[in-house]
């Protein structure tokens, strides 16, 4: 397996219903081995993607290629990807087994050979004492478990899962998130999994593509789309941010300045030529996370602003402070984030405090 | 508090009134009625009027007199066959339902059950003159050159009630088939492809086995209605189509010998009851009603 051949490509993929468009000229390559996550809200058209690719719709236009070859037209069937339904989709009138050799026995391979991998496929999934029961006995980690196991029996070249732990109580979704990525690196299959939820996606994935009304708008590692989001969308959508609109300034090497409401911020632009390409005066937003903003002090000479603590609010391992500032018609509300300490937070509601952020924890995007 | 004592009573009272009601209507109406039937097959008849004393006489005339064990085997052997048909034609047509979509499903589904809304009696005449001897069916036949003189095989005998029979309670096989094969989810279909299925393995490994539920209803609806029916054959059947259902109807019309007539029928619930188990029985699917 190598993660830097590609597997399935998409090329510029197009889907509507009716007169309805969904999907507007997407480009994905998926590469193999890699655990890919499509991150959306809700109509973004990240499920009509995994739909596309597992063949339970036809494009309206473009290809699909696996190992270069186009399957557009390959029927489901056919197609060695297997789904993981959001809703389990098991069969009712069959046992735990006999759900999970389906796949197996559909293509004729004899009994004994499935019995044993049906076996083998169960213990990786810790499912090996309940081959006997019927689905309507199992809790829904159990289900989720009989599905994905139902899943890689058939060695798919790619495993599309769909909000799969959506169903799921908060605690059983974090253990299955671990569990499904341990699961992905024993077997070494390409995951494609679809969520709506940030925290799943940064937790298993290796690479994540956030889309938003059927366009995708950035494809990177977690850390890139937390630290380089490429538009004010994925700024918003990914994570906590503050961002404050201003012009692009001049370039200072790795750094490029930005007149705001808080006055001339600068923020890095390192690996980001097309910031770096931008003209002066172009609209653009200086984006900081709120873990990045502190109480400035001497040191501090760039990015420093005044600002007033109009709320405080306890969040478990940290405390968020709601903070205004810039002139009063075009005060910005920005969000300041500590670790929680037991003897509570240094930062009092009402103050009148000066606060910071170092240039290389800011970043830009355009407008 | 004292609004609540007031009115709490009055709730209750009517609470108790539903209660009684709904246990007293199925009560006074069933099984009284079934409990009086089962009473008099214990009782004789002499010389036209009834001898109230106990005796397991008309049981061990059934068992014993050969004329009718042989009917009522026949019977239930005819009754079988017409759920066999109904379920055979029946599932094609409900199948085809499920492919179409939205408004269509349901016009052709109403069109389907339009014969309920007809006069029974109607319809068995309607069937009659497409039956008989000189009927459309025998015409049809010798005009398109496949019999050379109309076929005496359907004209008034058993075949007759078997067909008449299977086209009067279609509509009933219909109903249950389609209902479950709609409560199929369509998801199911898909994983099945998605796992590598072919159609026809899908339909035989999802679909029929999920639809079971639906085909035991529906045969034992229709095998209840049709060993019941006494009219059909009556009016189809002529002299060799005897059912059971006939012998019933002639000992408490002519024969008049209501406590014999109560024997046989207690022995005909008793294998109405048997098919109504045995169609719940496959009806609950294990997995299927958690």
């Amino acid at each position: 397996m190598n993660q830097n051949t590609d597997l399935l490509t998409l090329r510029s993929v197009s889907k509507s219903y009716g007169t309805v468009p969904v999907l507007h000229d997407i480009d994905l390559s998926i590469r193999d081995g890699e655990f890919l996550t499509v991150l959306g809200p809700s109509g973004s058209g990240k499920t009509t993607v995994l739909r596309l690719i597992g063949g339970l719709e036809p494009l309206t236009s473009g290809e699909i290629r696996l190992d270069g070859q186009d399957i557009s037209r390959m029927p489901i069937n056919r197609r060695p990807f297997n789904t993981v339904f959001q809703d389990y989709a098991l069969f009712p009138h069959l046992t735990v087994s006999g759900n999970v050799g389906y796949g197996l026995s559909v293509r004729h391979i004899q009994r004994k050979e499935i019995a044993r991998r049906v076996a083998e496929a169960l213990d990786l999934v810790q499912l090996g004492r309940f081959a006997d029961r019927f689905p309507a006995q199992l809790s829904g980690g159990q289900r989720q478990r009989v599905a994905l196991a139902r899943a890689l029996i058939c060695q798919p070249r790619l495993i599309l899962l769909d909000e799969p732990l959506a169903a799921l109580d908060l605690e059983l979704r974090r253990q299955m998130q671990v569990f499904l990525k341990s699961i992905q690196r024993e077997i070494k299959t390409t995951f494609l999994f679809v969520t709506h939820d940030q925290e799943e996606a940064i937790g298993m994935a290796d690479r994540i593509c956030v889309m938003e009304a059927g366009h995708i708008r950035q494809l990177g590692t977690p850390h890139d789309l937390y630290y380089k989001p490429n538009c004010e969308f994925v700024a918003r959508f990914f994570g906590e941010n503050n961002l404050v609109a201003g012009k692009l300034g001049p370039i200072q090497g790795e750094l490029r300045s930005i007149e705001t409401a808080l006055g001339r911020l600068v923020c890095s632009i390192s690996n980001q030529p097309h910031l770096k390409a931008a003209t002066d005066g172009a609209s653009a937003y200086a984006a900081f996370r709120p873990e990045a903003l502190h109480l400035a002090d001497a040191k501090d000479t760039d990015n420093r602003f005044p600002g007033t603590i109009s709320d405080m609010a306890f969040a478990g391992s940290s405390t968020v402070a709601t903070i205004t500032a810039g002139a009063d018609n075009a005060a910005q509300r920005l969000r300041l984030r500590v670790p929680s300490r037991v003897d509570g937070s240094a930062l009092k509601s009402g103050e009148a405090v000066s606060l910071s952020f170092a240039p290389h924890e800011g970043h830009l995007v355009l407008a | 508090m004292s609004k609540a004592d007031s009115t709490l009573p009055a709730e209750r009272r009517l609470s108790l009134l539903v209660t009684v009601l709904a246990f007293a209507l199925p009560v006074i109406f069933v099984l009284v009625p079934l409990a009086i039937f089962l009473g008099y097959s214990f009782f004789s008849v002499d010389q036209g009027t009834i001898v109230y004393g106990l005796s397991l006489g008309n049981y061990a005339r059934f068992f014993t007199d050969p004329v009718f064990l042989p009917v009522f085997w026949n019977t239930i052997v005819l009754c079988v066959s017409v759920a066999i048909i109904c379920i055979l034609l029946a599932y094609p047509a409900a199948y085809f339902l499920t492919t179409l979509k939205g408004r269509w499903r349901y016009a052709l589904l109403m069109l389907l059950l339009v014969p309920l809304l007809m006069s029974y009696v109607i319809k068995i005449y309607a069937i009659r003159s497409i039956l008989g001897l000189n009927g459309f069916l025998n015409k049809a036949l010798v005009a398109l050159g496949i019999l050379q003189e109309p076929s005496t095989l359907f004209v008034f005998n058993m075949n007759a009630i078997l067909l008449t029979l299977t086209l009067l309670l279609i509509p009933f096989a219909v109903l249950p088939i389609f209902l479950s094969l709609e409560r199929i989810p369509q998801v199911l279909l898909r994983a099945s492809d998605d796992l590598g299925a072919s159609g026809l393995q899908t339909f035989l490994r999802i679909t029929l086995p999920l639809s079971l539920p639906g085909v035991a209803s529906a045969a034992s609806f229709v095998f209840v209605l049709a060993i019941g029916d006494f009219l059909t054959p009556q009016m189809v059947g002529g002299i060799s189509g005897f059912t059971f259902g006939r012998i019933l109807y002639s000992q408490f019309g002519t024969a008049y010998n209501w406590p014999f007539g109560a024997a046989l029928s207690v022995a005909l619930a008793v294998v109405v009851i048997a098919a109504i188990l045995i169609g719940e029985r496959f009806g609950r699917n294990r997995g299927i009603s958690v």
